[in-house]
């Protein structure tokens, strides 16, 4: 472990971090909404002491990262970037405690949405663009950001995108790292672009447009709104959000493929049509579920369920109806989609489809096992063999996945939380989702939960985002031998 | 320049290096998870895991949008194949293939235009044995390439205790700088671009141009042994004995060859006229006492086996050979040849590498040698008349600190280069450079290109 490489890389990226700051911040003189001066003061503060670190640290090879080190400088600088990313929040007082900033800040980068802002709509409007900004660009990830804008990663490069990318085979697109994260962060632009377009068609004023589409691409799930996508009331935004839900659950490298002419791709991809599938039949239960019970007429409870189940399964988590008030199938529905998750190479978070399907493919083989007991199988997607090592290390995933979960569950039930919001908030921030149900439900929020609780949250939501390993691996003691 | 390798054993690997390194774009395909792995850690490059000889990998590879094929696994079928598939897929990609057997060697035709059209054949063994060639000819030298031609070489010299030169200062050397330049000094395992500062040590091993002509006198002035060649075994008769023999069949060197195996014995007599093959077994001091050992000048260890090669090399040099070539294959024991007391070291792969990396730098650059294990290297440029470095007197060029100009060649003039000299547009000229500078020299040599 290089110390002074980490430090120094880490340095850096907050320089940039503090450089976007700038967008905020002209925001901000445009409605002069009084959030000029704290936004100033972040910028400085995060520039500086990114460029002081960089400067006090000098120069250094970087060409040879190893993965560890590379796990360090992703696993540290998304916690830094967490909490400069918290100061905005901090100076303008929309946010009072440090506890509370900090969680809204990560909560914004992780792309969860879990907000503890009872009164959305009463912050700045710089702050406002801020927090959806948090999450546009932890969507595609800051780390993946910075290799896209800094040339001399090199090899090196790889080791920080395997830890950030969310996905358990690493697809590189372009033969070059640098070149691979410019065509992820383009791919991801353009969609944005085409989000903010069809939303101020639809009337949405431009400002709002911006924010959500900012939310929607990176699967975060912040609203400008106190009642979400709800209060628009619009079956327009509903669907165009809904579709570009649908888009961001994609694996980016299928939406590349497709806008270099292949049309085909997303059929022929056998984990988007998995994911597909799913979409379709969760869909149909809850409509059927909540038709006659709820809502009265199908159409409504199409579009609301719809939505709903797009929202979380992409694990967005923007909100249209109060699901903790359907029918019990439905929230175990709900429920079970924040495990699910998207795909993977996709902004979403949770376990990821690649995996489930993985999963249960190898749990079919051991079936056939017992039945064949001489029977040579390999386990195949899409017609290729999956590699036994990459079994492996889904089988670890889910492991860890689920045993973090349980004891983050306990944590919460012993602060003294109920049964519903103990595993509804911990599903909902290690999956990255945002809303759950009980106290910190669709149309409540995280206020509530003690400070302990709050920490527990942050840790899942950075476990959730990195893929558990990148994160985990700090803990271990080997890691921190020579 | 988008380029497509297939193989990542450890030719594929160092050419898929070297040139991502350069900032090319490098597709690398390997049917081994594992090397996948390893490649993905180690170098910035999109590694595909399949056949290279399957055409929708060639395909997903994006053989379509690639200027270059390099073919270098360790079969020569596949290589062929899968320069077939890129033939019928892409007209216009070049195409380089590694092909060991010398059976196909001999049908060149189906390699040409009508048929494979292939650009380059990369046979590793006909490049080892010219690189032995050379070795002969001047046989004080540790390494010897050639550039200009040949008018210029390239010579590599391990300097003895005895050695005038010990403990002189670079700077010092006036009575023969302009016939001599010391372009890298390797000592131990550190590889330095010398300033006039710089002194040299006993056991470094020197990198020098040197005009052909004078080769005599530098000898002299070092004070190495220069005599007529005289005897030369060669351990192992296997092709690559076998083609070396050949070549040193048709002069008046005194040449033995040594094979373990009868059969093959048989066969080597009757293709050779002169040589006198001896069947018996390389590693037996007795047998090898009984052939002279102790007067052989140089001692050719060439047989398949790393390892008995570099005992046998020690056993030659302990008997009492002056010189030892061995053939090595495993790249990684290179650094260490030198610290175990072996003069000279050839290598299928290092060949193999040479002379793809030479082809692929074509144009601007006209010859390349990677020098000890790849640490430096020896590069001749032709000096554009749009290069910044042209007509302006050496001094006051920018040259990275890591790289130095060897010689410069200006039509039959070869100009070994003081302060003052100046570049004319169309020299050639011979730098080395470490690894590490030489895409600022690159940059530095082909600037004002990009503005067309």
């Amino acid at each position: 472990m290089r110390f002074r490489q980490i430090f120094r890389l880490i340095g850096i990226l907050n320089f940039f971090l503090g450089l976007s700051m700038l967008v905020p911040l002209s925001i901000s003189l445009i409605y002069s909404d009084g959030s000029f001066f704290p936004l100033l003061f972040s910028f400085i503060i995060t520039s500086g002491t990114g460029i002081t670190l960089f400067f006090l640290i000098g120069k250094i090879n970087y060409l040879s990262l190893s993965q560890r080190e590379g796990m360090a400088i992703v696993t540290f600088g998304w916690l830094t970037a967490g909490f400069f990313g918290s100061l905005p929040f901090l100076f303008s007082g929309s946010i009072s405690t440090l506890t509370n900033a900090y969680f809204e800040s990560i909560s914004g980068f992780t792309t969860t949405g879990a907000s503890i802002l009872a009164n959305i709509e009463s912050l700045p409007k710089g702050i406002l663009f801020w927090r959806s900004q948090t999450q546009w660009m932890g969507g595609m990830g800051i780390i993946v950001l910075s290799i896209a804008i800094l040339p001399f990663l090199g090899v090196g490069g790889m080791q920080l995108y395997k830890a950030e990318i969310p996905s358990p085979v690493v697809d590189k697109l372009q033969p070059r790292i640098s070149e691979t994260a410019k065509t992820l962060w383009r791919v991801y632009l353009f969609i944005t672009l085409l989000e903010i377009g069809l939303l101020f068609i639809g009337g949405m004023p431009l400002f709002d447009s911006i924010c959500h589409a900012f939310c929607t691409m990176p699967t975060g799930g912040f609203s400008t709104q106190n009642g979400s996508i709800a209060q628009y009331n619009s079956a327009y935004f509903d669907g165009v959000i809904t579709f570009f839900m649908i888009l961001a659950g994609i694996n980016f490298s299928l939406h590349f493929k497709f806008l270099k002419g292949d049309f085909k791709v997303f059929g022929k991809d056998p984990e988007c049509r998995v994911f597909l599938l799913i979409l379709a039949i969760l869909i149909c239960l809850v409509t059927f579920n909540i038709y006659g019970t709820i809502y009265n007429s199908l159409s409504h409870a199409l579009r609301r369920a719809t939505f709903q189940v797009t929202s979380i399964i992409t694990t967005t988590g923007f909100v249209t109806a109060n699901y903790a008030t359907w029918p019990a199938l439905s929230q175990i529905i709900i429920l079970l989609c924040m495990f699910i998750g998207a795909m993977a190479g996709s902004t979403g978070g949770a376990i990821k489809i690649m995996r489930i399907i993985l999963l249960a493919k190898h749990g079919y083989q051991e079936i056939f096992r017992l039945i064949h007991p001489h029977a040579v199988r390999s386990i195949k997607l899409g017609g290729k063999p999956v590699p036994a090592e990459v079994l492996n290390s889904i089988w670890g995933f889910f492991i860890l996945y689920l045993g973090l979960f349980i004891v983050a569950v306990i944590i919460m039930s012993l602060i003294g939380l109920d049964i519903p919001t103990s595993f509804a908030s911990v599903a909902a921030t290690i999956g990255n989702v945002g809303p759950g149900f009980g106290l910190v439900g669709p149309v409540n929020n995280y206020l509530p939960v003690p400070d302990l609780g709050k920490w527990v949250l942050i840790f899942c939501m950075i476990l959730g985002r990195l893929e558990i390993y990148t994160v985990i691996i700090m803990l271990a003691p080997a890691y921190w031998r020579k | 320049m988008k380029i497509i390798i297939i193989g990542a054993g450890e030719v594929g690997f160092h050419i898929a290096q070297r040139l991502s390194e350069e900032n090319q774009d490098v597709v690398l395909i390997e049917k081994d998870p594992i090397k996948i792995r390893e490649v993905q850690n180690v170098i910035d490059v999109q590694a595909i895991l399949g056949s290279g000889t399957n055409p929708s990998v060639l395909i997903e590879a994006g053989i379509k949008e690639s200027d270059m094929l390099v073919a270098a696994t360790d079969s020569d079928e596949s290589n062929l194949i899968a320069c077939f598939y890129a033939q019928y897929l892409t007209d216009y990609i070049t195409k380089i293939a590694r092909v060991k057997n010398s059976d196909y060697m001999k049908h060149r035709e189906i390699f040409n235009q009508d048929f494979l059209n292939i650009d380059l054949i990369i046979n590793p063994q006909s490049e080892m044995v010219s690189s032995m060639l050379r070795l002969i000819e001047v046989p004080e030298a540790s390494e010897v390439i050639d550039f200009a031609d040949g008018r210029i070489k390239l010579i590599g010299i391990t300097i003895k205790d005895n050695s005038p030169l010990v403990g002189r200062k670079l700077s010092s050397f006036t009575d023969f700088e302009h016939v001599i330049l010391v372009g890298v000094i390797v000592r131990g395992e550190k590889v330095i671009i010398p300033s006039g500062l710089d002194t040299i040590q006993p056991n470094d091993l020197i990198y020098c141009v040197i005009h052909k002509e004078n080769t005599g006198s530098i000898f002299r002035l070092m004070n190495v042994r220069e005599e007529g060649l005289g005897r030369i075994i060669i351990i192992g008769g296997g092709e690559t004995g076998l083609a070396l023999a050949t070549s040193l069949d048709a002069t008046t060197i005194n040449t033995k060859i040594i094979e373990k195996d009868g059969q093959r014995c048989l066969e080597l007599a009757e293709k050779l006229k002169k040589i006198v093959v001896l069947n018996g077994d390389g590693t037996d001091r007795e047998f090898l006492l009984e052939e002279n050992i102790a007067d052989v000048d140089i001692m050719v260890v060439i047989t398949g086996d790393d390892e008995n090669n570099v005992l046998i090399s020690l056993l030659g040099k302990a008997l009492g050979a002056k010189k030892t070539v061995t053939r090595i294959g495993n790249l990684s024991y290179i650094p260490l040849i030198s610290a175990i007391g072996i003069d000279t070291v050839v290598s299928p792969r290092l060949s193999a590498i040479r002379a793809i990396l030479q082809y692929i730098r074509k144009g601007k650059v006209i010859c390349v040698a990677p020098l000890k294990g790849e640490g430096a290297e020896a590069i001749e440029f032709e000096a554009l008349e749009t290069s910044d470095i042209v007509n302006i007197p050496l001094s006051e060029i920018k040259f990275p600190k890591e790289a130095i100009i060897g010689a410069i060649v200006r039509g039959e003039e070869v100009i070994i280069p003081r302060g003052h000299n100046m570049i004319k547009p169309h020299d050639h000229l011979i730098i080395f450079a470490l690894k590490g500078a030489i895409p600022k020299i690159q940059k530095l040599f082909t600037v004002k290109l990009e503005y067309f």
